[in-house]
């Protein structure tokens, strides 16, 4: 059963970063290659997913 | 300006992509389940293509900028829900697709029938199904409608181009399954690459010199229009955060979504792909740029007109031809989806209202039922876009909040230990009935939060209830209502 938890968490992160984490991104400055920080902070979590579930779906090959 | 070549090159292409569909079904012979789930053998690429659709419909390509245009940063809520799915998917789809291939479901009600023991249920979430749906397949044609609009240049009639759009597809759904909307989809997403990509990069290059150029403009004229307002706020960061969660737990209860699940190959191809989909979400930021580029350049749209964007900047700044090929990019984002809605929609009625209540049963009618059916839907979604005026945005949450009231019966169903079909019942109709009293008030929100996801809450509150106070039953073996 440990690698299912290791998948656990590896998606609760980026989940939890896309909620309830832009409320505390919600800020205009600094600014990002031009992007308002929020949505930056969103672009940077959609990028980073697909590396979490990678690890989420290797623990679980394991 | 030159209307004749901007719809000349829409209707190319539709016709087009409606031959590779129905070549990419040639020689395949149509039982239902062929018909519904393309015989359960789609592989992981057509897989991605199917699951990803939901993505780049109409309401993505001229939704979201109409949202980035009208509302600012609330917007931003369209970039992370189909993420927040794709991981929740990781963990139920597979479980989802093996007791589909081991029981056999063809539907997503399929799914209440077998695992509450209940047809009652399963009708019941049929119905809502396709209630639902046919607002979803309005917001395609009502997208479908501006871009005819804006690509022929107010030269011609809307309501009828839509009706010959929408005959085309409906016939195409007719003939060819969800195999052929599969196929119809690569054309799509590659045409619809290309239409986001010039209207997220290269419209925001030609007026401010970068992709994300217009931001600078857009805060000097709007200031807060780039950030989210605060907790309490009408769409501040409550509602944002509210609604997130609603469309994520939304996202596969479709029962498109739910038959696209059905219809993988393996339960390994469904983990690589929710691995890999959240990718495809990045074309939505581009659509933003785009958005917010409208915004400086054709300033002033009020409520539904908000949804034309920046097809109006193509038309304003390019030739006949550029605008051409990005609203056929547009059109081809709203009838393919709306093929496999339609699909969606009259295969839950022909099986699980008619067809196990012991009408038109076997398998070749029941293939005949579900292609009439395709065309009844067309119909109706015909009908009700024909009244109904919303913006793209609005009328996907209000199918949205209907549709998530599935998502508990879903998830505890494909436990060992399920509560009884009268508990999933009775939270289904108790979230429906606050959804409703909700839409009679005229509110979306209270105290920021997404009524949807009050009306979530409520199901589920009514769900325990029900479970704690109905007599005690023995844990259903897994054979029990084979």
């Amino acid at each position: 059963m440990r690698g299912r938890t290791v998948a656990v968490v590896c998606a609760a992160i980026p989940a939890l970063a896309l909620t309830f984490g832009v409320a505390l991104a919600n800020r205009l400055e600094p600014r990002v290659l031009g992007l308002p920080f929020v949505l930056a902070w969103i672009v940077l979590w959609v990028l980073l997913t697909p590396a979490f579930m990678l690890v989420a779906y290797r623990s679980e090959r394991a | 300006m030159n209307p004749g070549i901007a719809l000349g090159i829409i209707a190319a292409v539709v016709v087009g992509t409606i031959a590779l569909g129905l070549f990419g079904v040639r020689g395949v012979r149509m039982d239902p389940h062929e018909y519904i789930v393309g015989g359960r053998r789609i592989g992981a690429l057509l897989l991605w293509l199917l699951l990803a659709g939901e993505i780049y419909t109409t309401f993505t390509f001229l939704g979201a900028a109409g949202w980035a245009y009208g509302r600012g940063a609330p917007s931003y809520y369209i970039l992370c829900y189909g993420t927040v799915a794709f991981i929740l998917s990781y963990f139920f789809a597979p479980p989802l697709h093996r007791l589909a291939r081991e029981r056999g479901f063809l539907t997503g009600p399929d799914f209440f029938a077998d695992r509450y023991g209940s047809r009652v249920l399963a009708t019941i979430v049929a119905l809502l199904g396709f209630v639902m749906l046919v607002p979803y397949a309005t917001l395609q044609l009502t997208g479908v409608q501006i871009l005819l609009r804006v690509a022929g240049y107010g030269a011609i009639d809307p309501l009828a181009a839509v009706g010959i759009a929408f005959a085309l597809i409906a016939v195409f759904t007719y003939a060819s399954g969800l195999r052929g909307a599969a196929w119809a989809s690569v054309a799509k997403d590659g045409l619809v690459l290309i239409g986001v990509i010039f209207a997220g990069i290269v419209l925001p290059i030609h007026f401010f010199g970068s992709p994300a150029g217009a931001f600078d403009a857009v805060l000097r004229d709007h200031p807060g229009w780039l950030t989210i307002a605060g907790p309490s706020a009408p769409s501040g960061i409550t509602w944002v955060i509210s609604t997130t969660i609603l469309t994520g737990f939304g996202f596969f209860m479709w029962p498109q979504s739910m038959a696209a699940i059905y219809s993988a190959r393996d339960e390994d191809t469904l983990r690589r792909n929710a691995v890999f989909l959240p990718f495809y979400q990045l074309m939505l930021l581009l659509v933003f740029f785009a958005g917010f580029t409208a915004l400086e350049i054709v300033p002033g749209l009020k409520g539904t007109e908000a949804d034309q964007s920046f097809l109006l900047v193509v038309q304003k700044t390019y030739p006949s031809w550029v605008l051409g090929i990005v609203a056929a990019a547009g059109v081809l984002a709203g009838l393919v989806p709306a093929s496999v809605q339609l699909l969606a929609a009259a295969s839950i009625v022909a099986k699980n209202v008619f067809g196990d209540n012991g009408v038109a049963s076997d398998g070749g009618a029941q293939t005949r039922l579900t292609r009439i059916l395709v065309l009844v839907v067309a119909l109706l979604a015909f009908g009700f876009w024909a009244l109904a005026k919303t913006t793209l945005v609005g009328l996907l949450l209000i199918a949205y909040n209907g549709i998530t009231q599935l998502f508990p019966g879903v998830m505890l169903g494909l436990r060992a230990q399920r509560p009884p079909a009268l508990a999933v019942g009775a939270g289904i109709v108790a979230g429906i009935l606050v959804l409703i009293a909700f839409a009679v008030i005229g509110t979306g929100q209270i105290a920021g939060i997404n009524t949807g996801l009050i009306a979530l809450a409520v199901n589920v509150v009514v769900l325990a209830l029900v479970t704690a106070l109905a007599p005690r039953r023995a844990a259903q073996p897994e054979t029990a209502n084979a």
